[in-house]
């Protein structure tokens, strides 16, 4: 701009910079997407002490001391449901459903003392936490929830822009979480509307409203500020349940697949490229492209599976066990190239005893390749740097389109480590860093933490990706094999919530069973 | 009379080869060779995942009333396929076919459910085959 030219605009300028100091400055600083809404992408955290208590408190046992974040000091609760906070705060070691791993529900979930991710385009906002690997999928594109009326524990959440601000609706809440570790609660009445004002590059203004008549006498607001965490590369993982378990004694180590093993000699690793000297599967219809070109695999996808889930091998069924198609292009022969200890293992994880020791019967993540083939649905997310997939079994990937090296050795991850790249029209992903602790299926396939997994996703219509996984694991296998797979989009449905742990009645029952074996082997002995 | 009608819905799902969405072996849990089906009324039904929970007391010959424990598929495939929470209150009459669990009679996994008229419910979770 050249003032001589325009005095009175520059004028005009100077004088509104001075009215509005903030958010003039703020708004030509922060940065924007293509579409030109704040881009909140990033890795956040509150880091204050709203988890502990959203009210004003001094510490007790685990929960730091702090300012409350409620707008006007305490809560304004019904007298009866004071009575109830009390009451769970004084039971709160044994109540909090956090305490058990359950979900936190939102808006807990977002002042844990956690980090999260925000990925955006124009169509949604998804959240994925590294706690527990939960995520939240908002919808922003004006359409109507498809599932209205669906009580969970994380809510339904469709979000708009309004100027530089998101605002998300949340509602359709179950009254089992709380809203912080003190017994502060809500029933399923509680509505919500968040707003996430970008403040500055690095700082998001996170406003919360709750209403809820049932155990409140006005609504109230609550507000706290989320910091970008610039010294942390990436989420990792904090998977609660598996490790309340492993503390319990109740998820046992296997020492010839987890991480870390003791050292195998002469185990050389595998060319795990050799999916790549397949011949890629030829489009049959037009797909479907991103403004530059690049395939678009975004959307609401489930994988037709054959019955993977159950066995990757072709098997009849009977006894209970359902039949399979058989996944496997190779090997010729289409069985898994087993060595010897791990195909005697998989056949003693097929029977009834070691039902309890599949990681997913507890809930746990179900690990690559396993994710896309567990019987529920995914959502990818195509964003500028990463292909995010958010499976409906509660469970995330960031596939990392930048990164060119993989996490250092020692840490190992339950969903691994994944770097994608398109190789024309399909993308490629490598992923290592497995810890060991999954199963390929409920019928016990073998996996250990010495697997690495490449994976190609190649659209072929505009409805389906053919999917390809060859997993290399020197210690359990004699070569390299894969699986092949189509997902199907579905435009018109969307995902839902898998609170799987929280009423698990089946692990109790397995337990029996394996406990039953136990002890007649103990008799037999 | 009842019994024969829901035998015939029983056979109509299985070869429909639906459901299955199971997080675990169902073998593991339920036992393929002993197949159960009862009539009783509705006194919950826990709406959730990985698998849903329909409880019946079942009246046995004797007078005995016995709360079944019946597991259907995930919450998440019965909404898929349409159903709410509305739609199964407590008081329901219901015909179960299903297998009985390893841990003996009073559970067991769901194959067919049909309401007192005839009219069939849904699949449940058991052995199936395919999954949705």
């Amino acid at each position: 701009m050249n003032s001589r030219s325009c005095p009175g605009l520059v004028l005009l300028l100077s004088l509104l910079v001075q009215i509005f100091p903030a958010v003039s400055a703020n708004a030509q600083n922060l940065p924007r997407t293509e579409s030109g809404m704040p881009d909140l992408q990033g890795i956040w955290m509150v880091g204050n002490s709203a988890f502990a208590n959203i009210e004003d408190h001094g510490a007790r046992y685990g929960l730091p001391a702090g300012l409350g974040v409620v707008e006007g000091g305490a809560l304004p609760y019904r007298p009866e449901a004071l009575v109830q906070r009390d009451a769970n705060f004084a039971s709160r070691a044994v109540s909090d459903p956090y305490n058990r791993c359950f979900f936190p529900g939102v808006p807990r979930i977002m002042y844990l003392d956690f980090p999260f991710q925000i990925f955006q385009t124009d169509e949604n906002v998804a959240i994925t936490f590294e706690w527990n690997q939960v995520f939240r999928l908002i919808y922003t594109n004006g359409e109507p929830a498809l599932y209205d009326g669906i009580e969970s524990w994380m809510g339904n959440s469709r979000g708009r822009w309004e100027g530089d601000e998101l605002i998300v609706t949340v509602k359709d809440f179950n009254d089992r979480s709380w809203l912080d570790s003190s017994g502060n609660f809500h029933s399923t009445a509680m509505q919500l509307t968040e707003r996430y004002r970008m403040l500055d590059a690095d700082t998001i203004e996170y406003e919360v409203t709750v209403e809820d008549p049932e155990v409140f006498t006005r609504p109230w607001v609550m507000r706290m500020n989320l910091h970008r965490q610039t010294d942390r590369e990436r989420l990792l993982e904090y998977q609660c349940q598996a490790e309340l378990s492993e503390l319990n004694g109740d998820f046992e180590r296997d020492e010839r697949t987890w991480y870390p093993a003791p050292p195998q000699p002469g185990i050389a690793a595998f060319d795990a490229d050799a999916v790549l000297d397949l011949p890629l599967p030829e489009p049959t219809g037009e797909i479907r492209r991103l403004p530059d070109g690049t395939p678009d695999i975004s959307g609401y996808f489930s994988a037709r599976s054959g019955g993977a889930n159950y066995g990757l091998e072709k098997k009849v069924g009977g006894g209970g066990a359902p039949p399979t198609q058989g996944v496997i292009i190779d090997p010729p022969e289409v069985i898994l190239p087993y060595q010897d200890w791990a195909r005697v293992e998989a056949d003693d994880r097929y029977l009834p005893h070691r039902g309890y020791d599949d990681p997913t019967a507890h809930c746990f993540v179900a690990g690559v390749p396993r994710s896309h083939y567990v019987p529920s649905p995914f959502h990818i997310l195509q964003v500028d740097g990463f292909v995010v997939v958010l499976h409906e079994r509660m469970s995330w990937r960031h596939i990392d389109m930048n990164r060119s090296q993989h996490l250092v050795d020692n840490i190992r991850l339950w969903m691994g480590d994944s770097i994608g790249h398109w190789e024309g029209d399909t993308l490629v992903v490598r992923s290592s860093n497995f810890n060991g602790k999954t199963w390929l299926n409920e019928a016990g396939d073998v996996l250990t933490h010495a697997q690495s997994v490449v994976e190609t996703f190649t659209p072929v219509s505009d409805t389906e990706i053919i999917y390809r996984a060859t997993v290399s694991d020197p210690l359990a296998y004699t070569r390299p094999w894969t699986i092949e797979m189509p997902f199907i989009r579905a435009d018109d449905d969307e995902l839902l919530e898998v609170a799987c742990l929280e009423d698990n009645n089946d692990l109790q029952h397995l337990r029996d069973v394996r406990d039953e074996y136990r002890a007649a082997q103990a008799q037999e002995n | 009379m009842k019994k024969t009608a829901a035998s015939i819905f029983a056979i109509c799902c299985l070869l429909s080869g639906k459901a299955a969405l199971a997080h675990h072996s169902f073998s593991a849990e339920y036992d393929a060779d002993i197949p159960v089906e009862i009539v009783g009324k509705v006194t919950e039904m826990k709406w959730s995942n990985p698998h849903g929970w329909i409880y019946l007391d079942v009246e046995d010959e004797n007078g005995n009333v016995v709360n079944w424990a019946m597991e259907t598929s995930a919450a998440n495939s019965l909404i898929r396929r349409g159903w709410r929470k509305a739609d199964l209150p407590p008081g329901t009459v219901l015909v179960i076919n299903g297998w009985q669990a390893r841990s003996g009679p009073g559970t067991g996994n769901i194959r067919s459910v049909t309401f007192e008229d005839g009219t069939r419910l849904f699949a449940g979770s058991g052995p199936s085959g395919s999954e949705d």
